[in-house]
C-alpha cells in the first residue's frame, strides 16, 4: 500500500479551480520532485497532504489515514508528516532549541533535557549543533531554512514536505539546503518537494510530477522524463526553466 | 461657607487620588479578563464565537461609560437589587475597559502572520498550544504600547465613577471648588495631578515603542 494516496482531488478558491481533480500515489521511501509553472497547483498540492488546505472533492490517504476526514484528528497526522516552507516559519521568539524541542515537549510531552539532547541530534544532522542557543534572527537565510528542516525532523516523521524551500535563499545559500536534502534522501526518508532546482530533481529525485493547469500533467522517473517530455507543456516549461 | 484655597487642599486631592488609582486598577484588572476572552473569541476558528464578540465590542463602543455606570448602580437598585459603588464600578468599567482592550489585543493576534499558525499546526500544536506558545508571546509585544495607551484613557475616564459616589480626583476638586470658590486654581492641580499619572505612562510607552520599532 502507499504511504500517500491523493485521489481526484479537487480545490478551489472561490471560482478558481487549483487543484482539478488530481490523482498521485507515492511509496514509502519514494522522493518525489514536484515541478510546474507558478499557479499551477504544485503548493496546494502539498498543503492537501497534511491537511493544512481544506480539498472540496476527491481524497487525500496518509498510511490508511483519510486526511481530509473531518473525524480525523489532524494532530496526530501532522506529527508524521514535517513540512518545510519557502518562508522558513521559524517562532522568531525563541532559540533554535527551543524552536525545535517546543513540538516534543509540548505535543509528545518530552521532558527538556532529553528535548535538548534531540535537538542537538537533528542540529547535527542539518550540520548547525553550535547555533542550539542562537535565535532565528542571527541565522543566514540557509541556517533558518536547516533549523526549519531540523525542527520537523525532531517529530521523527514518515515523511517530509517541502515547498520551494530554497527559492527565498540567495544563490549562494542553496547549495547548503540542497545537501542536507541529499543526506535526507539516503537515509530512506520519504520525501515529496515542490522545486525549481531542475538539476537537484534530476540527481536526487526518484520520480518527476510535472502539474499544469490544476492536473498532474505528466510524471515518470526523474532523469527519463526530465531528459525526454513527452508533452509540449512540459518541454516548454523545461526550455523556459533551463534557459 | 467660603474659605481660602489651602495648602491642605492639595493634599485632599492627592489623597483623592488613591481612589482614582484604585478604581483604574480595577477597571484594568476585569477589563483585561474581558478584553483577552474577547479577543480569543475573535480569533477563534468558530465563527459563532466571532461574532458572539463583535457583537459584544460595537455594543459596548456604540454606548457611554455613563449610561453603563447607571446600569449597575442605579438600574439595578430599581429591580430590587442593591449593588455597593465598588461592584457597580468593577462591573461597569470591566465591560467597557473589555470591549476596547478585546479589540487592541485581537489586532495583535491578528498581527502576527498567519504562517506562524501554520507553522505551529504543522508541528501538531492544537489551536489552543499555538495561541499559547507562538502566537501570544509575540503580540505581547506588539500590544504592549497601545494597551499602555489605552490605560492612560482609562486613568482619565475614571473619573465618571463620580457619578455613583466616588469622591476620586474630579469630585474632589469639585468639592474643593465648592467650598473656596477657586475653579480656576483647583481644577489647574487637578489636572496637574492627573498629567503626573499619565504622563510618566505615556512616555513609557513611547519609548517601548521606539526600542520595538528597532528591534523589527
Amino acid at each position: 500500500m502507499s504511504l500517500v494516496d491523493l485521489r481526484d482531488v479537487v480545490k478551489r478558491y472561490g471560482p478558481l479551480t487549483v487543484l482539478d481533480g488530481v490523482s498521485l500515489s507515492v511509496d514509502k521511501g519514494e522522493i518525489i520532485a514536484i515541478i510546474g509553472r507558478s499557479g499551477s497547483g504544485k503548493s496546494t498540492l502539498l498543503r492537501c497532504v497534511n491537511g493544512l488546505e481544506p480539498i472540496q472533492g476527491g481524497a487525500v490517504t496518509f498510511a490508511g489515514t483519510v486526511v481530509n476526514d473531518p473525524a480525523t484528528d489532524l494532530r496526530k497526522l501532522r506529527q508524521q508528516v514535517g513540512i518545510v516552507f519557502q518562508s522558513f516559519n521559524l517562532f522568531p521568539h525563541l532559540s533554535v532549541e527551543r524552536n525545535i524541542t517546543l513540538a516534543p515537549t509540548v505535543v509528545k510531552g518530552m521532558d527538556r533535557q532529553a528535548a535538548r539532547e534531540l535537538a542537538r541530534t537533528v542540529l547535527r544532522k542539518v550540520g548547525l549543533e553550535e547555533k542550539i542557543d542562537a535565535y532565528p534572527d542571527r541565522l543566514s537565510g540557509g541556517q533558518q531554512q536547516r533549523v526549519a528542516i531540523a525542527r520537523s525532523l525532531a517529530m521523527s516523521p514518515q515523511l517530509m514536505l517541502f515547498d520551494e524551500i530554497t527559492s527565498a535563499l540567495d544563490p549562494e545559500l542553496v547549495g547548503e539546503v540542497l545537501k542536507v536534502l541529499e543526506e535526507m534522501a539516503r537515509d530512506g526518508m520519504t520525501m515529496m518537494l515542490v522545486t525549481h532546482e531542475m538539476g537537484f530533481a534530476r540527481k536526487v529525485a526518484s520520480r518527476v510530477v510535472f502539474m499544469h493547469q490544476g492536473k498532474v500533467w505528466e510524471q515518470g522517473p526523474a532523469a527519463e522524463t526530465l531528459a525526454k517530455p513527452r508533452t509540449a507543456e512540459l518541454e516548454t516549461f523545461l526550455s523556459a526553466v533551463l534557459h | 461657607m467660603i474659605r481660602e484655597l489651602a495648602l491642605i487642599d492639595v493634599f485632599y486631592l492627592i489623597a483623592a487620588m488613591r481612589w482614582t488609582l484604585a478604581l483604574t486598577v480595577i477597571a484594568f484588572a476585569g477589563g483585561a479578563v474581558v478584553g483577552l476572552s474577547v479577543a480569543l473569541l475573535r480569533v477563534s476558528p468558530a465563527a459563532p464565537l466571532r461574532w458572539l464578540a463583535m457583537l459584544y465590542v460595537h455594543a459596548v463602543q456604540g454606548t457611554p461609560l455613563l449610561a453603563w455606570l447607571f446600569v449597575f448602580f442605579f438600574g439595578l437598585s430599581i429591580v430590587g437589587i442593591t449593588v455597593s459603588p465598588w461592584i457597580a464600578a468593577a462591573a461597569a468599567y470591566s465591560i467597557y475597559a473589555g470591549a476596547f482592550l478585546g479589540e487592541i489585543w485581537r489586532g495583535c493576534l491578528q498581527s502576527i502572520p498567519r504562517t506562524q499558525w501554520e507553522a505551529g499546526a504543522s508541528l501538531g500544536l492544537s489551536f489552543a498550544e499555538q495561541l499559547r506558545h507562538v502566537i501570544i508571546p509575540q503580540a505581547v509585544r506588539v500590544a504592549i504600547p497601545p494597551t499602555v495607551g489605552f490605560l492612560v484613557q482609562l486613568i482619565k475616564n475614571t473619573s465618571l465613577a463620580a457619578v455613583i459616589g466616588f469622591v476620586e480626583l474630579t469630585r474632589e476638586g469639585q468639592l474643593t471648588t465648592a467650598t473656596t470658590f477657586r475653579p480656576f486654581s483647583v481644577y489647574l492641580i487637578v489636572a496637574a495631578l492627573y498629567f503626573a499619572l499619565c504622563f510618566p505612562l505615556t512616555w513609557w510607552s513611547r519609548r517601548l515603542e521606539r526600542r520595538l520599532h528597532v528591534a523589527r
